[in-house]
């Protein structure tokens, strides 16, 4: 099963992928969304779900089920926009609030043992060379957070380049 | 000189980015007029960007979060960007201390880099950004003066950026841990983990729940 977390209008995302007959959830930004509180009740009060009951409160146990997750983001200052960052700020409940040393450096353990591939693909027509450079660490610092096998990123001056490219 | 400090975490009360910013206004001294919000939800008012933008520096603090910006503070950024651009370019200087639970610093270095990005998007001056490791302990050291024992490295980059915001001069990121063993670190967080389930009726093992 794939993931695809992305934060186009219904229309676009539509009209430019096909997610018909495959195995892909999809996340979209058509529910209300309420925002991480920095609570860890994902941790200590429902261990593995969000203590917020909007459509965005099991994306931990979604990750668990996935062989890769795609993004689909505006980028926005080298990271993701406020919709899809919102969806990952809610997804820790996928690793332990425990630690564990990876690089040297203090990480989460992991919950569970299925680990995924992360594709991010950024799009706008206004993104400076620092941004991308950001971006491109950023991805790559969310790929080791959460253990993931690898990880891609990929840049889009717009939507419509992205057709037939992703999926 | 007018300084607003923007308290960028969604927690009401206990957060590590307030009590940063308590110990930063001691080093701040009396003279400058100091101004506090609280950025706690995705909704910003055009009265709190009003009174922001009457300063000559702003100050973010808030938690790290799966490696950037709080989504709830982005949205805040986004809209306020939205307004600089309508209003017109402002000489304000833009400071940042970044705190995550991990022991290392660094880890904050890419939550700071957006914030410059977002200074430069949004027409302002940048001039530094602070990245805090062991963000967990700050809260429960309120009475430990910054530049003392667990905290001695927090007071020493706190003088820097304080020197660095009432002169409006620039200086480069800092990363900063607290003064306290790594090992004995996480064996603290991980008793705290162990101590708040508890707390709210479950096990031990819980922590390690599975959703299949």
């Amino acid at each position: 099963m794939k993931i695809l977390i992305h934060d186009l209008n219904e229309n676009d995302f539509n009209l430019k992928f096909n997610v018909i007959g495959k195995d892909i959830t999809v996340i979209s930004n058509n529910n209300e969304i309420h925002n991480c509180i920095g609570c860890f009740g994902c941790w200590v009060k429902t261990p593995a779900a969000c203590v917020i009951r909007d459509k965005y409160g099991d994306m931990g146990e979604l990750y668990s089920k996935c062989d890769e997750v795609i993004i689909i983001s505006n980028c926005c200052y080298g990271g993701f926009s406020p919709f899809v960052k919102n969806v990952m700020d809610r997804s820790i409940s996928f690793v332990l609030p425990y630690f564990t040393y990876r690089n040297g450096e203090m990480h989460h353990k992991n919950r569970y043992n299925k680990r995924y591939k992360l594709k991010v693909c950024f799009y706008g027509d206004n993104i400076i060379e620092e941004e991308m450079d950001t971006a491109k660490k950023l991805v790559m610092a969310n790929s080791i957070n959460m253990n993931c096998i690898k990880h891609e990123v990929s840049f889009y001056n717009s939507i419509q380049e992205m057709e037939g490219e992703i999926l | 000189m007018k300084i607003a400090l923007i308290n960028g975490s969604p927690k009401v009360k206990d957060s590590a980015s307030n009590a940063i910013l308590q110990e930063l206004k001691k080093f701040l001294g009396d003279e400058p007029i100091i101004i506090q919000e609280h950025f706690k939800s995705p909704e910003i008012k055009e009265e709190q960007m009003e009174s922001i933008l009457d300063c000559e520096a702003i100050v973010f603090a808030f938690p790290l979060y799966v490696d950037g910006i709080p989504s709830h503070l982005l949205h805040c950024l986004v809209r306020f960007q939205e307004y600089i651009d309508k209003i017109g370019k402002k000489e304000i200087v833009v400071y940042t201390l970044v705190n995550c639970g991990f022991y290392e610093g660094k880890h904050n270095a890419l939550a700071i880099d957006m914030m410059k990005h977002w200074t430069k998007k949004s027409g302002l001056k940048w001039g530094q950004g602070i990245g805090i490791g062991a963000g967990g302990m700050i809260p429960g050291l309120g009475n430990v003066p910054a530049g003392h024992g667990p905290k001695k490295n927090l007071g020493t980059a706190l003088k820097i950026i304080s020197d660095n915001i009432v002169n409006s001069s620039e200086g480069e990121t800092l990363f900063i841990t607290a003064n306290f063993p790594r090992f004995a670190y996480k064996l603290a967080a991980e008793f705290g983990w162990r101590k708040a389930i508890k707390a709210n009726g479950l096990r031990r093992k819980d922590l390690f729940r599975k959703k299949v």
